[in-house]
């Protein structure tokens, strides 16, 4: 009995603390580190993802985003139409998102392309996805949350986001 | 003397086609250090797949992928220590790999038990639904995950009639065909592993060494469970030569047969007996020899006690019979010095009577029997501590005043008296196990090493 509660305890502190000595928060989700990785571009027309910029020379007259080091995009000043991002890949397979923009606001966003390999990657979509869009919405901007438990889901539409609004913008 | 094989054995073909110099065997500590390096190879292949922890629902599925793995890898050493590799049963000895296998069973129901509850409850918080509904969503529409729940269902039941309470209410041969059962809850357990464990998708390596891990130990347990005993029993095709009553209820049987010196059966060890006869042929059971074999016959002591031993012990000369093994580490292989102490309990005395007349060395041997009835071998014991000069204390019922169940005679004053230089010697129990606990108590506190102290249960 007292191996077996020996055993419990000991197994236990050894798992928590294996855990604990990971990083509790996910890395920093910046457009700007876009590495330009993209499988494919949406629009032909678009800017090249990893430029970086968002294009202030274009035809906008607004501030244009918040500027364009701080890998923040909003949708004001954006042109109308529908602008695919960039694919982006992530540990568990692409992700990629079209945003529609009517009058400097983002009016949808449709998903492209998340990971579907198996039922689990599925089962997170369902409600991350979603959540991201609405996020999305509210924000008008890339300024948005990581979904808890869709960290590498929210980073890839993040970060394609981001690539199609560079493109409304340019 | 002794040989030790460095690495973990590797599967089936090796071990059969090249012939092993007799004696080679695994050192236990040597065992004991690969199963344990290989967990911490588990633990760091969770450590390298994982990037960071992140809110509640992190903590539980991160605990239940480690427990996940642990319990996947555990059950393969639970079945490896049961699969009779005699390089590893000839080193650690049968009833301590028996009981390692009852240890890590324990922890593979706990793991396992934990690993489904943390998965679900931690994808139940990500995706914000009940436990209730992702456990049913885990079940049906996770790939494999329905064969895994029967599989789990007949781990956890096994688990259940396993428990030291439930097994003495069970006949030997339910609780062993139940066990069988499980060799299926870990095939049909396995493919979920590698479907839907996060560390090994896209980690081509980890697939393969599981793969090699699980497809290693299947063909250990198929070749030396199934294929050596089938082809020794077709090979020796032993039969009762002779039947001979050594005491009241205790009976020496003879065996011959063609080949037996290829079995290169060691004095100490026992054979998994199975008799071709109605009744009796689906079980085999497990006897020392009460000899060292000599002129193509074996011979074993068998105490009608159980309804088993009373059949074998009333079997007629010429019965047909299939031997598996040997196996055993009560040998001289592990003898360090030149001083020897058997200490021998009833029907115990028969692998130590074969060490009494091989071991070389100065030889005691204390020999305790409840009756003088029950005193087995007296002449040849008698014949042969004559020959070699050694000293036999035979200790026959209990003097007044000492309660049934003390540790009388293991006192350590008394061993000591007996043999002065006792801590120089290596001892050898074999006998009932709360006088062979008494005895190894008592033998310990007169300052023998435990590594010194070769022990067998009957309790296999």
């Amino acid at each position: 009995m007292r191996r077996a509660a020996l055993t419990t305890v000991s197994s236990v502190a050894g798992i928590v603390l294996l855990l604990s000595l990971k990083p509790h928060s996910t890395a920093p989700i910046t457009a700007a580190t876009d590495d330009g990785q993209s499988g494919s571009s949406g629009n032909s027309s678009a800017a090249a993802p990893d430029s970086g910029t968002t294009g202030s020379s274009g035809g906008s007259s607004d501030s244009g985003g918040t500027g364009t080091g701080s890998g923040t995009t909003t949708a004001a000043g954006a042109r109308d139409g529908t602008f695919t991002g960039s694919a982006i890949s992530t540990r568990y397979g692409p992700v990629q998102v079209a945003v529609t923009v009517a009058n400097g606001r983002i009016t949808n966003v449709d998903v492209v392309q998340v990971p579907t390999r198996d039922r689990r990657d599925r089962e997170i979509n369902d409600y991350a996805v979603p959540q991201l869009t609405s996020e999305t919405m509210d924000a008008q901007s890339t300024a948005i949350d990581a979904v808890s438990g869709a960290t590498y889901t929210s980073q890839g539409y993040i970060r394609s986001l981001q690539s199609a609004l560079d493109q409304a913008h340019a | 003397m002794s040989t030790t094989v460095p690495t973990r054995t590797a599967p089936g073909a090796s071990g059969a086609a090249a012939p092993r110099p007799p004696g080679a065997f695994l050192e236990p500590g040597v065992l004991l250090a690969a199963v344990a390096a290989g967990g911490a190879g588990v633990l760091a292949l969770w450590w390298t797949g994982t990037d960071a922890v992140v809110g509640a629902d992190g903590w539980l599925t991160g605990a239940g992928r480690i427990t996940g793995l642990l319990a996947g890898y555990t059950c393969a050493i639970l079945v490896l220590l049961m699969a009779r590799v005699p390089a590893i049963d000839r080193g650690a000895g049968t009833d301590r790999l028996a009981r390692w296998h009852a240890y890590a069973g324990r922890c593979a129901i706990s793991l396992v038990l934990t690993h489904a509850l943390l998965i679900t409850w931690g994808y139940a918080l990500t995706t914000h639904t009940d436990v209730l509904t992702q456990t049913g969503t885990l079940v049906v529409d996770y790939p494999d995950m329905i064969l895994t729940t029967i599989g789990f269902g007949l781990l956890v039941a096994t688990g259940v009639v396993s428990a030291r309470a439930a097994r003495r209410r069970l006949r030997y041969e339910t609780w062993h065909l139940l066990h069988l059962a499980t060799y299926a809850a870990l095939y049909l357990a396995f493919w979920h592993q590698l479907a839907l464990g996060n560390d090994f998708l896209g980690n081509r390596a980890a697939r393969v060494a599981w793969y090699a891990l699980y497809g290693g130990v299947a063909a250990l347990v198929l070749w030396y469970r199934v294929l050596v005993p089938l082809r020794t029993g077709l090979r020796h095709r032993l039969r009762i030569a002779a039947v001979r009553e050594e005491a009241p209820g205790i009976v020496s049987l003879y065996f011959t047969g063609p080949h037996i010196d290829e079995l290169q059966a060691q004095p100490g060890q026992f054979l998994r007996w199975r008799v071709l006869a109605r009744g009796l042929w689906h079980s085999a059971h497990p006897y020392s020899l009460s000899a060292p074999p000599s002129n193509g016959t074996l011979r074993i002591t068998v105490q009608a006690a159980g309804p088993h031993s009373t059949a074998f012990a009333s079997l007629a000369p010429g019965t047909r019979v299939w031997a598996e093994g040997p196996y055993g580490a009560l040998t001289g292989q592990h003898q360090r010095s030149g001083k020897v102490l058997l200490i021998a309990g009833g029907v115990g005395i028969t692998p130590l009577r074969a060490l009494l007349e091989t071991l070389p060395g100065r030889i005691t041997l204390i020999y305790r029997a409840r009756t003088e009835a029950e005193v087995a071998f007296r002449g040849e014991i008698d014949t042969i501590a004559a020959r070699r000069g050694a000293t036999v204390h035979y200790v026959v019922g209990r003097p007044e005043g000492q309660p049934a169940g003390s540790a009388w005679p293991f006192h350590p004053d008394l061993l000591t008296r007996a043999l002065p230089d006792l801590a120089e010697h290596d001892v050898y129990v074999c006998g009932p196990d709360g006088m062979a606990e008494a005895a190894i108590a008592a033998i310990r506190k007169t300052g023998v090493p435990r590594s010194r102290i070769h022990h067998e249960s009957f309790a296999l």
